[in-house]
Order: structure tokens, then sequence, then C-alpha cells
């Protein structure tokens, strides 16, 4: 997984992949959440040993 | 007045569900242009429904019988729209139904008042609606309400309603029981039916009560908790006797403090608030000790890397037609969600299994958690920064650290008023293992016996 923010031009045609247009003011501000997230996105690998399977949308009833 | 007393006054005829209702509307049109809290007042479905509480039969008034509440404007109350906070709901039709939670609270006997403030579609932590105006914090109207429940505090801390009902994804009802200084209530996740509630998120929402106690948030949860067979995301567990169960106070009960949020990047003067309600736990007879959370500080970036996906995807019809309604901070969280790849979705819903696993590892240990529910004043209306032990940093990111953790793993997680700075209220949070409501509630109103932080009423809205 990249930790680094794309750039506008990348970011603009992602999104009209998705049917959606945003404006580069708008894509600025998604450059700026991105340079956030996405270098913390990219240790999430780190924190499941291997084997860890997905949590998905649980509602355990279990106790401690 | 707590919302228990208003009920006790109204099972002892005290007074009629009409004339409390019409005290709470003449507060709504004395006070809430102070606060705009309310979206939509409903005033003439209230006065109606007063009058056919008043024809009930004594022996089947429910607990909250003729006690005016209201809710969070992303709530269904049938024949009213849910707008959302948002102008993108121009023109919407109005609810058909009740959400669960909504029929819930009538089956109780309440009565429902209006629909309140929001941050745009529940997302966000200010409640500055672009369609209709900043919430003002009752106790500083210069300052936000926190959110994305905001109207939901300010009613409850303004006496504009008995009690009220917000949601909580990532601490939207924490937060502005916090900045408004009441008692709010995140339940488990599951716990609570969403049916008819617009979501943030399918895998962290949880609809919510904000109320001046924990007395009165036990009421209203009564009224609300429980399998809807209607509704996936709702666990099939008992429901107890919330209320009931309140005067069993903490003696032994085993409280870790998560040091690393008290000493933590937190306002000194809300760290020390927040000690001395530890040191009342601690003198009602808990077991206090500290507890350390392995990786705690990585639980806030699980829960955005699959938060952000999963309101992006309610939206996307909308962002595709209707991308300009929203206002700029939502439209572009939204649009960020688009980016987010769906490699570090996979790698969160294994990272929350590991996180899950941790939370019940300490909960071996511990009956409860205690942190600070917020680590800062409320902002300014209009400043997205906060001052921090003489730095400015952005509001946002001083939310994550201190609420994702628990909702992350569908925690229930009560806040507590426990002290003021400058002249503003602050809170401690008190969290249980899953499906524990009842063991937070408990300990909120053993706190709420011995302190009265609870029940001061801020000045721009006094009370009669």
């Amino acid at each position: 997984m990249s930790g680094t923010a794309p750039s506008l031009e990348h970011l603009r045609a992602v999104a009209a992949l998705q049917g959606v247009h945003p404006s580069d003011e708008d894509l600025a501000a998604v450059q700026g959440f991105l340079g956030v997230l996405l270098p913390a996105f990219s240790e999430l690998d780190t924190l499941s040993p291997p084997g860890t399977v997905p949590a998905a949308m649980f509602v355990p009833t279990d106790q401690p | 007045m707590s919302l228990a007393a208003l009920a006790g006054r109204l099972r002892r005829s005290e007074l009629s569900p009409g004339e409390a209702v019409e005290h709470y509307l003449a507060r709504i049109d004395a006070h809430d242009a102070d606060v705009n809290s309310y979206i939509t007042v409903l005033a003439d479905e209230a006065l109606a429904e007063a009058e056919l509480r008043e024809r009930d039969p004594e022996d089947s008034r429910g607990p909250l019988w003729g006690v005016p509440v209201a809710v969070k404007d992303v709530i269904d109350v049938a024949g009213a729209v849910t707008t959302c906070g948002s102008f993108v709901t121009e023109g919407a039709a109005a609810a058909e139904r009740d959400a669960a939670t909504v029929a819930g609270l009538r089956r109780a006997g309440a009565i429902i008042l209006g629909k309140l403030n929001t941050h745009e579609f529940a997302y966000g932590a200010m409640t500055t609606s672009p369609r209709f105006g900043p919430g003002r914090n009752p106790w500083a109207p210069e300052r936000i309400v926190g959110g994305s429940s905001g109207g939901s505090g300010a009613a409850a801390a303004a006496r504009l309603a008995a009690g009220t009902l917000g949601t909580d994804t990532a601490g939207s009802v924490r937060i502005p029981a916090a900045f408004n200084g009441v008692t709010g209530l995140r339940p488990s996740t599951g716990r609570v039916s969403n049916r008819g509630v617009f979501p943030v998120s399918y895998s962290f929402d949880a609809v919510g009560p904000l109320a001046p106690s924990a007395e009165d948030c036990a009421l209203l949860l009564g009224a609300t908790a429980g399998h809807n067979a209607e509704d996936a995301s709702t666990a099939d567990v008992p429901v107890p006797d919330y209320a009931g169960g309140l005067p069993g106070g903490v003696s032994g009960l085993r409280v870790g403090v998560v040091r690393s949020l008290l000493e933590g990047d937190i306002d000194a003067r809300i760290a020390a608030a927040v000690g001395g309600g530890i040191d009342e736990l601690s003198g009602l007879g808990a077991r206090v000790t500290d507890v350390e959370i392995p990786g705690v500080e990585h639980f806030g970036t699980i829960q955005q890397a699959m938060q952000f996906s999963d309101a992006t995807q309610v939206h996307q019809a909308t962002l595709q037609t209707n991308l300009d309604a929203y206002g700029p901070d939502v439209r572009a969280r939204l649009l960020t969600g688009l980016f987010v790849p769906s490699t570090a979705y996979a790698a969160g819903q294994r990272a929350r299994r590991v996180a899950h696993e941790r939370m019940r590892e300490v909960f071996g240990e511990f009956d409860l958690l205690c942190a600070p529910t917020m680590p800062v004043l409320p902002p300014r209306i209009g400043d997205d920064t906060v001052e921090l032990n003489g730095t400015t940093i952005l509001y946002r990111l001083t939310i994550i650290p201190y609420n994702s953790p628990w909702s992350l793993v569908g925690l229930p997680v009560l806040s507590v008023p426990c002290g003021f700075v400058e002249g503003l209220p602050v809170a401690m949070a008190l969290i249980g293992w899953r499906f524990a409501e009842e063991l937070v509630l408990r300990a909120g109103h053993a706190y709420q016996q011995v302190t009265d932080w609870h029940s001061r009423v801020p000045e721009v809205t006094p009370t009669d």
C-alpha cells in the first residue's frame, strides 16, 4: 500500500471513473486528508499477525 | 429538573403531559434562538400527543409517560422531514414511519417535541450546519456545541427537552455531552436499533441518549434498547432493567485508568478535573489502578480505514448527482473515501479483530475503564483549531485518540460531567465491555450521587 498522496490529475481521473466530478479546490482538500491518512493506513498491515481473520460486521455476545 | 424527576412528577399527577409539553415549548420559544438546537419544532403534534397520553389508563403508562423529548435530525419521526442538516435533503418527503428508537420512546409514553441540529449528515464534530447554521454552546454562545449530535447536547443542557437522542459513530454522542455539560451514553454497537436512522457507517453507528443524569440515560436506554427483527445490526441479547440496576454502587469494582490518555495531548486542567473524578470513584470504594492497552494509539487509524469507505458508499449516488449541495468539510471527507484503497479497508478489518481481542483481555482484568471524554475545550465557532497547553492544533485531530478506541470495538461509553474549566464543562468517560451498559450507568449514577456537576444549568438559558 503506497503512503504517498496522489496528484490532483490522478485524483480527478479516479473520481471520474466513479462518476464524480469534484472541483480542483475539493481535490486539494482531499489531497490534504490523504497526505495524513495514506501513510497511516500503510502501517495497518503490520498490526495483524498472519492468519488474523477480518472482524467484519460482528455482533458478538461473548463475555471476557 | 432531571428527566427522571419530571417522570416522577407526571406519574404522581403533579402536572399533566400537556403542561409538561407547554413548559418545554415555552422554553424553546424563549431560549432556542440563543443556542439554535432545534431544526424542527413539532409543537402541534406534541400537544396532540399529550392529549392522547392524558387518556391513557393509569395501569398502561410507561416509564416515560408524558415526558417531552427530542431527537437528532438524522432519526426519522413519522410526518417530519429528516433533513440531516443538509441542503442535499431540500425537497425531501416527510418520513412515513418512526425510527425504531422513536417508536420505542413512544411505547414508553414519551412525547416527541422536535428534531435537533446536527453536523451535516452526522459526519463531523462541530454542528455547523451549512443549511441551519451553527449550534451555539449554552455555556458560551461563541463556542461550538460539539457534534455531531450537537443540538441534542445543547437542548439537553439548556433544558429545552427533558432528554434527547443522538447518534455516535466515533464520538458524536460523547463529544456534545462533554462540551454541553450533560450525561451521554454511546451504547454497545448492536444494542440499539439503527432502523430509520440515516447512517454514517454501518460498522460503527449507535443511537444513544443525552440528558442531565445517568439515571435519565438509563430510562431512555431502557425505552430504546433491544433486538429488532427488521435490523440485522442489532444483537439478540437480553435487555436488563437499567434504571433498576442503578443503586448497585461501585464498591469493589475494578476500574482501570487509561493513563496514556490522561497524560497524553490533553489540556492539563481537564486532566486535573478527570483526576478528581477518578478520586471520587476511589472514595466510593472502586479499586482503581492504571491500565495499559497495547496498540491503542493505532485504534483510531483502524476505525478511519473503515469509516471513510463506509460513509462514502452511503453517499456515492448523491456525490455523482448533487455534489455541490454538500458543505465543504463534509464534501471533502466524502470525496476522500473514494480514494481509500480497498486493501486499507481489508487491513482495517483484520486489525479490528486484533483490537477486539486486546480489549477483551483488558476487560478480563477490569470491570470498567476511565479516561477523559475530550482532551480540549470546544473551539470558537468558525475556528477549526484549539489551544492545547500553549500550542494551537487542529480540533479534529484531538478527537480520534479519545473516542475511536472504544467505538472501534463497539464498547459502551458513558460521558459524565466532572468539572468546569474557564466556565466550560468537562467530562470523564466510563467504558465497559460489550453490552455492559448497566455497569457504566451504575458507576455514573454512583458518581452523580456525590457530585453536582451534571445538575448545573447554563445562565444563558436559566430555569424558572
